[in-house]
């Protein structure tokens, strides 16, 4: 796996989410529960950036029409969201957070 | 899965008349909690139950009709729901616990959901220029907009509401001119506080629409193939086109003709925190219920998509006899201007309102949340392009506040901070 580093521990707070622009494209990096978890950025029900959202167990409710995802699998678990967003493998290395693109 | 429901293989099946937001998912609420009876929806429309938020946004202004379906097409043969698109029922007979439809067909139901939803309001005066007036509705109401709209180069909207103003803003989203007749003073007065009012006022004239506030119709007549309005004080509007946006008339003929209670004031079909009416075995879901406000038990009739899910959810479990968490705090969102305005609780004149933030002015972005208070308690929060800000705030709607109502107006603290603060949470 191509790992690239994307952020510090540092960085993003508990329940917060961070906008990364990477190769183009717009992703979110989520800490909650102490774990992080980078995703697509963009909800998949209508423009808006989930890092503008609510994050809580484990999930991020998106701003717009709270639409909910699993951070770790990416489905929609609620409506108005039908489709799932993508989800990204991390993986934290003493101070740094790296993600794989695949 | 073994059936956890006794009646599950052998009663009457339940009947969900109404194949909206409500009947729809009231129908994939009982698959969801393992009922597996049998389930009947019957719909006058031809659709599949689909979204309404989107009519007024993009299926008017999109380049492609987007799929507005509630489900996928695929989901009511696979989930065993018998769905009867293009069916009118005619009547409900709540003691032989039937429901008969336009055909003749006669339904026996153990259980019987009512979310027939409502019509648009219509105005008298209307009747001579049909072909240039619409209302919205249906996917099929916007879907004949949305082709008038293509030829127009301008509209006239009566009604100052939610929908009057997203009308107007996918308008000019189109480059049509857009004329807008409010008869109250103010755009949305029941909905929202004078100051965000007058702030969406000014946010809709910034983007070219032309508000007329204050303005009785005196008539509305064909004009050249289009329409042309006379106000009530003497002045003459011309559009291409006419939307009356004047709000929506619960449709409770069924309930009423059944000899279940209407409510008096605002014409919803009465029913309690478990939607169950006034007769046995009818529930009723959605935007044709009058249902009690969870603090103070007044009823209130909602017309928003949050509760058409709420309803569904409540209902069929009380069809099956099990619990169920309480409808969620009410919460509302429209998209207009550009900005995405979103309500938590409930409105109410004697509220007052502390500001977080700037009001977005003009044609600006920008973010801002209010706070609105009475007697120390966080009734009412709306957001301005903050929906994640708003989240935060949904525990503490209906809940004394713990803080004083000035100390939530902090910029600098995060939202989720605030509002461990307002329920004394707040992390030492």
């Amino acid at each position: 796996m191509n790992w690239t580093r994307i952020a510090t521990v540092g960085e993003v707070g508990d329940d917060e989410g961070l906008a990364i622009k990477l190769e183009g494209r717009d992703l979110a990096l989520f800490r909650s529960n102490g774990e992080f978890f980078v995703t697509d950025n963009i909800c998949t029900h209508q423009y808006a950036l989930l890092t503008d959202g609510y994050v809580e167990d484990g999930c991020v409710e998106c701003p717009l029409h709270q639409a909910l995802f699993d951070l770790r699998t990416g489905e929609a678990k609620c409506a108005p969201a039908t489709q799932p967003i993508k989800v990204y493998p991390v993986k934290v290395e003493d101070d740094g957070i790296y993600v794989s693109l695949g | 899965m073994a059936s956890t429901f006794p009646s599950d293989d052998h009663a009457a099946p339940i009947v969900i008349v109404g194949a909206g937001q409500a009947g729809g998912m009231a129908a994939r609420c009982l698959r969801e909690v393992g009922y597996r009876g049998a389930v009947i929806i019957v719909g006058d429309e031809a659709h599949l139950p689909y979204e309404r938020p989107p009519l007024s946004k993009a299926v008017l202004a999109d380049e492609q009709v987007p799929d507005v379906s509630l489900m996928p097409a695929s989901f009511y043969a696979e989930h065993g729901i018998d769905l009867k698109t293009g069916t009118r029922a005619i009547r409900l007979d709540a003691d032989r616990r039937q429901v008969e439809l336009e055909d003749g067909a006669i339904l026996s139901f153990s259980s019987c959901l009512l979310a027939t939803g409502g019509r648009a309001r219509q105005l008298p005066l209307c009747a001579g220029a049909a072909a240039a007036v619409h209302t919205l509705r249906t996917l099929d109401d916007a879907l004949r907009l949305r082709e008038a709209m293509r030829t127009a180069n301008s509209v006239l909207i009566i009604g100052g509401g939610f929908l009057g103003l997203e009308i107007a803003s996918t308008a000019r989203m189109r480059g049509l001119e857009a004329m807008l007749v409010e008869q109250a003073p103010q755009l949305l007065e029941r909905a929202l506080p004078p100051l965000l009012s007058r702030w969406l006022g000014e946010r809709a004239a910034a983007h070219g629409v032309q508000l007329h506030l204050n303005a009785s119709l005196a008539s509305l007549s064909e004009d050249a193939g289009g329409v042309r309005a006379v106000l009530g004080d003497g002045a003459t509007l011309r559009a291409d086109l006419a939307v009356v946006a004047v709000g929506l008339a619960p449709e409770v003929t069924l309930a009423r003709e059944a000899g279940l209670r209407i409510d008096a004031h605002n014409g919803g079909i009465v029913v309690d925190a478990h939607c169950r009416t006034s007769a046995a075995s009818v529930f009723a879901a959605g935007d044709c219920t009058s249902r009690p406000h969870a603090a103070t038990g007044a009823l209130v009739r909602l017309e928003s998509w949050q509760n058409a899910n709420e309803q569904a959810r409540i209902a069929a479990a009380a069809m099956l006899g099990i619990d169920t968490a309480p409808a969620a705090t009410p919460w509302f969102w429209t998209d207009q201007f550009g900005c995405n305005v979103q309500m938590l609780g409930h409105r109410d004149p004697a509220l007052d309102y502390y500001v977080r933030g700037t009001l977005p002015s003009g044609c600006e972005s920008g973010k801002a949340l209010l706070f609105g208070v009475r007697e120390g308690r966080l009734e009412h929060v709306v957001a301005i392009n903050a929906g994640g800000d708003l989240r935060a705030f949904r525990d503490a709607v209906d809940q004394p506040l713990a803080c004083a109502p000035q100390a939530l107006c902090d910029p600098d603290a995060p939202a989720k901070q605030l509002a461990r603060l307002a329920l004394g949470r707040a992390r030492t």
